[in-house]
């Protein structure tokens, strides 16, 4: 039952509420208070650890599951390669193995002797290692090694530091592709493969298989990993590289550890590298940070070439785009130095072939140009002679009868049908804003030739679908961002047996030609003869150009120099094993010379 | 209608619901383009690697056979392993589940009580120069950009003033060192002070303008006039009679923020990096990471029926002139 209140009841609630508030506003004083207080007396480490950002979650840290580069970053610290690349000259040099392997001719195989290092937990790395992780690339079909170690026909083990490679036929990827394939141990991955081998889907229970501390042999090893928020790697002290010169820097590590941590944006990434969170962000920056950079006292900035190409690709499979004259036409019209200048801001360079020129050794520089040079009105010509030429109308032309230029209509085919609308296919601008406005760009320079191109900017995973697994497109626009700096990668791109839903001949471009030299040299040994074929092949391309090469970023990274240096410059800029393995504390001398 | 009824038939009625959500999640995601392999955009990925993946994955077998399979896993609690993680979703969501809700639920709490204080006496003091303040703030806080916002607030607190740490829920040298535990969770409450602050004035002004609205409608009632009638103080009118009764639709809306929470903001756990749900979704279903999407989504929807569940009894608990 309901009853009044009386003045004395009201005047008791009132003191209450003010004793309510009172003690909130108290506690949140003294909540403040402490966390001021705690959090700035706390004892400093002793420790040298190096603080990098990441700009996402490595996804897994199974070695046989990962294909993010993010799950890379952690695990080339870990797991090792027999070979390596000189972060200078780029070629592979000898890194768990001793020396550079010997080629026997007469048996097809290689032998590899290996140097006498350690797994982290204290066990010797030996041959048989690698004839285990071979087996399980083998037998497990791991993706991304399973092709291209299906070369080896079997491996002996001579000794304990020594094995023998037999391959079926000669291969020429054998040292780029497999040999710098990540090494595990024996003995801790045997039950799990014994173990996995047994279900009914190996492969998925092994990638399933949860690591706690990977075994490894690289410089770091895990120490604590508190999922979303931070990595912490410890020095390895038995890593095989401390005080040796390999590529003519003395390996350290020369810190006591690494903290990753995850940033959502690379906006708030950049302020923790200017407030000090970090002391190196890994993933390339955006050019309209470098001015906000350099008024930083403090932080480096490091620009490098890329071993990337962002093309435009036709479907070759149907007309008009079978037509070569059509496809010299675009790549005419497609002006690459605005691409460098205005979309790149000249943090890149326009490609001209496959191979990047900072893979120096197989790009060729002697492929035709078809814009290089020329201004609006020389380009809008000449594409109009190319067409012109493979018997192409026009309503109204791109250039009149006294040489002028004036605005193209109705362009029509050489079997006189008007040309139907041609859609480029391009990833979103919130995914990727350089590509799709390329796209948008040569929808313009195609329109001035009256030809109907319309950009259509679509979800990533769609445009894939649809131009790799469907192939149901006219052109798009891609780009591959870490190539290998082998480049064998020309042959995967146009080999005409690649033309299958998900196979990486997207245009569909087939030349008997060009399969022949693909396939010598794949099995070519002689690096020289090897380079002349590539040259080759490269060429054809850009004669047919079911790609047109259009432009390769550079990467743009940050670090502090407040409390370390010694990054490596490489061909992919300072993220990598070389500068893990050099960085070290500034000295006092260094930070007040 | 007796209740004992009511609920039994809800009961039924979310338990169909439910299984409609389990389907049209299984076939939505396998009839989007693409599949879990597509994205991998990586010359060394073979089309046999390709195709050896979806096998192991299960999902080169027809849909009418996976779909079986989805629902005879859902039924015995197995919500299958994340294709891109290699790990059981449920541990996933796990892993991320309480930080969301640490940070959703408690600035859903926070600013929901605020809002309706404040509103109550917005509305209380309606035509005042603070009911101009609070409605017109209100109004700016509710239609705040979030990721703007958001920047600013860590440009300002965190970055500027330095008072706060640019993202994370933890800093990673207490933990490497190993410091108390006290200390670590002052460290958390630390890190949580911005983001919470920043979804705490993002929420505060719709709560706040629901409850003036409320109230003003309240305050026309005959009830109230009766209570003036009966010489009862302000204080007592405002709280007891009036904010009672206009607090319904805040409740239907607090009800519901709190089950939504479950799903986070993708966006301000991306800026705040806070180690959340909501980034887990987002890439779960950009990535067509099938069994990890499927895993959020149903969580949500099952948390979302049991708010509605739970807010339509506690409407009849609230308003007593409400029979089922």
């Amino acid at each position: 039952m309901k009853t009044m209140l009386s003045s004395a009841d009201i005047t008791s609630i009132d003191l209450y509420h003010t004793w309510v508030r009172v003690r909130l506003k108290a506690f949140f004083m003294i909540t403040v208070f402490m966390v001021f207080c705690l959090l700035s007396c706390q004892e400093k480490s002793t420790k040298e650890i190096l603080k990098i950002g990441l700009p996402e979650e490595p996804r897994t840290l199974n070695v046989w599951l990962a294909s993010d580069s993010n799950s890379w970053k952690i695990l080339s610290q870990i797991y090792q390669p027999m070979y390596l690349r000189d972060p200078d000259t780029l070629e592979l040099i000898p890194w768990l193995a001793k020396d550079m392997p010997v080629l026997d001719r007469e048996n097809m195989s290689y032998l590899v002797t290996l140097k006498a290092a350690k797994w982290s937990d204290g066990t010797p790395f030996t041959a048989h290692d690698v004839a285990f992780t071979a087996g399980v690339f083998h037998d497990f079909k791991v993706p991304r090694y399973y092709s291209k170690w299906k070369a080896v026909e079997k491996i002996e083990v001579v000794d304990d530091h020594t094995v023998r490679f037999f391959l079926k036929k000669p291969s020429a990827i054998i040292l780029s592709r497999v040999f710098t394939a990540p090494m595990v141990s024996q003995k801790r991955w045997q039950p799990v493969v014994d173990a996995a081998l047994k279900t009914r889907k190996p492969l998925r229970t092994l990638q399933n298989h949860k690591i706690e501390s990977p075994l490894g042999t690289g410089p770091f090893v895990l120490s604590q990993y508190q999922k979303g928020t931070f990595i912490y790697m410890e020095k390895n002290p038995r890593f095989f590289g401390t005080g040796r010169t390999m590529a003519h820097r003395r390996l350290g590590p020369w810190v006591d550890g690494v903290i990753y941590r995850m940033y959502g944006t690379g906006d708030v990434a950049i302020l923790a590298l200017q407030k000090g969170e970090i002391d190196m962000y890994w993933w390339g920056i955006q050019p309209g940070y470098v001015a906000q950079l350099t008024q930083t006292p403090d932080i480096e900035l490091f620009h490098n070439h890329k071993s990337a190409l962002y093309f435009m690709g036709f479907n070759v499979r149907k007309a008009p785009f079978d037509d070569r004259a059509l496809r010299r036409a675009v790549a005419t019209l497609i002006d690459k130095e605005f691409i460098v200048t205005r979309l790149l801001q000249n943090y890149g360079i326009a490609m001209h072939s496959i191979v990047p020129p900072g893979n120096a050794f197989w790009h060729n520089r002697d492929v035709p140009r078809y814009s290089e040079g020329l201004n609006r009105d020389q380009r809008i010509a000449k594409a109009h002679d190319l067409l012109k030429q493979a018997g192409y109308t026009w309503e109204t032309p791109p250039v009149d009868e006294n040489g002028n230029i004036q605005t193209a209509r109705n362009i029509r085919l050489p079997n006189g049908n008007p040309m139907e609308k041609m859609i480029i296919l391009t990833p979103p601008a919130d995914y990727d804003p350089k590509r799709a406005f390329a796209g948008m760009m040569i929808q313009e320079w195609m329109r001035e030739m009256g030809i109907p191109a319309f950009a259509r900017p679509m979800s990533f995973g769609a445009l894939l679908d649809k131009v790799k697994g469907k192939h149901d497109f006219d052109a798009f626009v891609l780009g591959y961002g870490r190539l290998n700096l082998d480049p064998d990668y020309v042959r995967t791109f146009f080999y005409s047996k690649n033309d299958k839903p998900r196979g990486w001949n997207m245009s569909g471009y087939k030349n008997p030609l060009f399969d022949d030299l693909a396939n010598r040299q794949r099995a070519e040994m002689d690096r020289n003869r090897r380079r002349e074929l590539l040259i080759e092949m490269q060429r054809i391309i850009l004669d047919d150009v079911p790609y047109i090469p259009l432009y390769n970023p550079d990467i743009l990274e940050a670090s502090s120099r407040k409390r370390f240096n010694g990054w490596v410059e490489s061909l992919e800029g300072i993220g990598n094993i070389w500068s893990l393995c050099m960085v070290k504390p500034v000295t006092a001398t260094e930070l007040n010379p | 209608m007796n209740r004992i009824v009511f609920i039994s038939k809800k009961a039924v009625e979310l338990f169909i619901l439910f299984f409609l959500i389990l389907t049209v999640l299984f076939f939505l995601f396998r009839l989007a383009p693409g599949d879990p392999v597509t994205r991998m955009v990586d010359p060394m990925l073979t089309p046999e690697d390709a195709a050896h993946i979806i096998e192991q994955m299960g999902l080169d077998k027809p849909l009418t056979t996976q779909y079986m399979i989805y629902v005879k896993n859902f039924f015995t609690g197995n919500f299958g392993f994340s294709f891109h993680y290699g790990e059981p979703v449920a541990r996933v969501i796990m892993a991320r589940l309480p930080c969301t809700l640490l940070l959703f639920t408690t600035s859903t709490l926070l600013a929901a009580l605020a809002g309706v204080f404040l509103g109550k006496i917005s509305a209380w003091k309606k035509g005042s120069r603070m009911d101009g303040v609070l409605s017109i703030s209100a109004l700016v806080c509710h239609t705040l950009f979030v990721p703007w916002f958001a920047l600013m607030m860590l440009w300002m607190l965190g970055f500027q003033v330095g008072w706060f740490p640019l993202g994370g829920i933890i800093s990673p040298e207490l933990w490497i060192e190993d410091a108390p535990f006290g200390l670590k969770v002052l460290d958390v409450i630390h890190h949580m002070i911005l983001p919470l602050l920043t979804l705490f004035i993002i929420h505060v002004g719709s709560y706040l303008l629901l409850m003036r609205s409320s109230m003003l409608s309240v305050l026309k009632e005959d009830y109230i006039l009766t209570a003036r009638a009966k010489g009862l103080t302000d204080r007592v009118i405002r709280n007891r009679h009036a904010a009672k009764n206009a607090a319904l639709p805040v409740v239907t809306s607090v009800g519901l923020s709190l089950a939504f929470s479950i799903n986070g903001g993708a966006l301000t756990e991306q800026i705040f990096t806070w180690p959340g749900i909501g980034r887990e979704l987002i890439f779960a279903v950009s990535n067509n990471d099938y069994p990890l999407a499927q895993g959020c989504f149903l969580l949500i929807a099952a948390v979302v029926l049991s708010a509605n569940f739970i807010v339509d009894l506690l409407y009849a608990w609230l308003d007593p002139r409400i029979h089922y």
